[in-house]
């Protein structure tokens, strides 16, 4: 039916845009097409959305028969209970490390494997892509062996030199930059590689056309390519905070469980606590409820100025 | 031309960066074929001085391998098929019809993608509870389906296909559902094993999820036995959890192997608005 080329023909000189049937059926279709999508979407994610909401406003205990009312309580203890202002601060000490050690150092490799090693750019991509492909939980193992502050090969380096492994367990501000390092070495390629393929994107001539006027090379990378590159940058900032805040989850559970005393723990973690582990269901939808906030705060900006750039460029 | 010659420094950076990341890899591998003993003593010697396969004979009388295996290659192949065949669905619907509501509808879609997952669990902990399928593969796998990432990746594959040529297809009358099956599917099918094989990985890497619904330990996948071979007192038996890793990282490794161009294709289309 392909080879038939006067058809194409007559179908491209009548162009007049994709045709949208009269008949019923034929409005319903896209909507078929959309059903086992939207349902899904609408059974586990839209429904229980509304779902935690409702019960952000109740004391229960996940189990209970019945819920207690208790109005807008479980919000004000998101906010004045010690344990959860600790954690909300702990959550912001992980966003910034998260967005330094898998935003800003991915960003700076990809200018310089873009900008000053010439071809050879393949293999890089290839391999730093490698530990993407791996469970954080892997990860979280092979880091605690590494840093085993007893057996563990940085241990045993260190003490030719008489120094120690610290118990960093036992420090939550230590814990949490080894779980950011966990998450690092998972993302690291991954976000590299979002990177690298947005600089590429840089239209060559514009490079060119300032390599002849002699501009320096950091002058251009840092006035024309940045600028030109700061969709893709922002999405994969956003990204590094929507996505690394939920990473992290899977190397505190198996490493810190939250602790020293909510040390290492964060919003979403301190969420899964007080729904799994305190079987305090209303303080957990009040938390996921705050994190959806914050997560729908920075879809907005991506929306603002990620999707908004496409709309322009249309 | 903007890159220059001198730049042996920048290769020595970059190749440092890789040994950082790979190299714990590799002594995991290295690690897994020592006994406990070997290990603890000469743990920075690559190759063992008597490989052993101690540790996964261990492994396979402690706990039933093949099972968890099984149980986690079910789960990654429900979760892509569903999400490479619903995702393909909703793409065409987006990129091939005009309908009321499209940017709205495509708009939360892809919002969804946002949502942290602490959000949804309590609900969809309650609902597989309720369905009776706590400890069961579907009950594991179905709420992993909900993703729009597939549907975004499909429509940046879909927009590179000449509308002539459904549009031709339109004219002459042909059902949306033909075109959909004899020209789509067969001019996407490097996004779909693209896209499948992303899926897998990350469903077969799967964590949060798992915990939360599979509490019986004959229906464990695999990152959650591992967990249950690193003890966060200390006194984790490394050889051991480590040969559980490498048989987690092989299958991923394989993949990536076969399909590395696509899957880099791929990830770098996502990023690119």
């Amino acid at each position: 039916m392909l080879n038939n080329n006067s058809q194409i023909e007559k179908a491209v000189n009548s162009r007049s845009g994709p045709r949208v049937s009269r008949k019923p059926r034929g409005r319903l279709l896209p909507f078929l097409y959309l059903l086992p999508s939207a349902l899904l979407l609408l059974v586990f994610m839209i429904v229980p959305i509304g779902y935690t909401f409702y019960l952000s406003f109740f004391n229960w205990n996940l189990i209970a028969p019945t819920k207690q009312f208790v109005g807008l309580a479980n919000y004000v203890n998101v906010f004045t209970d010690p344990t959860n202002q600790k954690v909300i601060l702990n959550t912001l000490v992980y966003i910034v490390l998260l967005v330094i050690l898998n935003f800003i150092i991915p960003y700076f490799i990809s200018l310089i494997v873009n900008f000053f090693i010439g071809k050879m750019k393949g293999p890089y991509k290839i391999l730093f892509f490698i530990p993407s492909l791996f469970s954080l939980v892997v990860g979280a193992m092979l880091f605690s062996w590494i840093l085993n502050p007893v057996s563990g090969p940085l241990a045993l380096f260190l003490r030719d030199f008489g120094m120690k492994v610290p118990q960093w367990t036992n420090s939550g501000a230590m814990a949490i930059v080894v779980i950011c390092l966990i998450t690092n070495w998972k993302v690291f390629g991954y976000n590299f590689i979002l990177l690298l393929t947005g600089l590429g994107a840089v239209p060559r001539n514009i490079l060119d056309a300032a390599a002849l006027d002699g501009i320096p090379k950091l002058r251009v990378i840092w006035n024309i390519v940045l600028p030109l590159n700061k969709g893709v940058a922002i999405y994969v900032f956003i990204l590094t905070i929507v996505q690394g805040l939920q990473y992290v989850f899977t190397p505190i559970n198996v490493i810190t469980q939250g602790g020293p005393y909510y040390g290492s723990s964060n919003l979403l973690y301190h969420t899964y606590l007080n729904a799994f582990v305190l079987y305090k269901t209303g303080n957990a939808s009040a938390l996921a409820t705050v994190t959806f906030v914050i997560f729908l705060i920075l879809l907005f900006i991506e929306i603002k100025f990620v999707e908004g750039r496409k709309r322009d460029a249309d | 031309m903007l890159t220059e010659k001198r730049n042996w420094g920048w290769h020595i950076l970059l190749i440092l960066i890789i040994l950082a990341i790979m190299l714990p890899v590799v002594f995991m591998i290295s690690n897994s074929f020592k006994t406990l003993q070997e290990s603890y003593h000469s743990i920075l010697q690559l190759i063992p001085s008597q490989p052993t396969l101690g540790n996964y004979l261990t492994l396979n009388k402690q706990i039933n391998l093949l099972r968890m295996v099984a149980n986690t290659f079910l789960m990654a192949m429900i979760v892509t098929l569903g999400k490479v065949g619903t995702g393909l669905l909703a793409a065409y619907a987006f990129q091939n019809f005009h309908f009321k509501g499209k940017r709205l509808i495509y708009f939360i879609f892809v919002a969804t993608i946002f949502v942290p997952f602490t959000t949804v669990m309590i609900p969809n902990y309650l609902l597989i509870a309720k369905m009776n399928l706590l400890n069961n593969v579907i009950g594991v796998a179905l709420p992993q389906m909900c993703d729009a990432t597939g549907i975004m990746l499909f429509i940046k594959a879909m927009e590179k296909i000449p509308s002539s040529l459904t549009e031709s297809a339109k004219v002459d009358g042909i059902p949306s559902r033909r075109i959909f099956m004899n020209i789509i599917i067969p001019l996407l099918k490097p996004s779909i094993i693209s896209v499948g094989a992303i899926f897998f990985i990350n469903s077969w890497n799967e964590y949060v999820w798992p915990t939360l619904v599979l509490k019986d330990k004959s229906s464990f996948t695999l990152p959650l036995a591992l967990q249950n071979y690193i003890s966060s007192e200390g006194g984790t038996n490394f050889p051991l959890a480590m040969a559980l890793a490498v048989i987690m990282i092989v299958p991923p490794l394989l993949i990536y192997m076969v399909f590395q161009k696509y899957i880099l294709n791929s990830i770098s289309s996502s990023g690119l608005k």
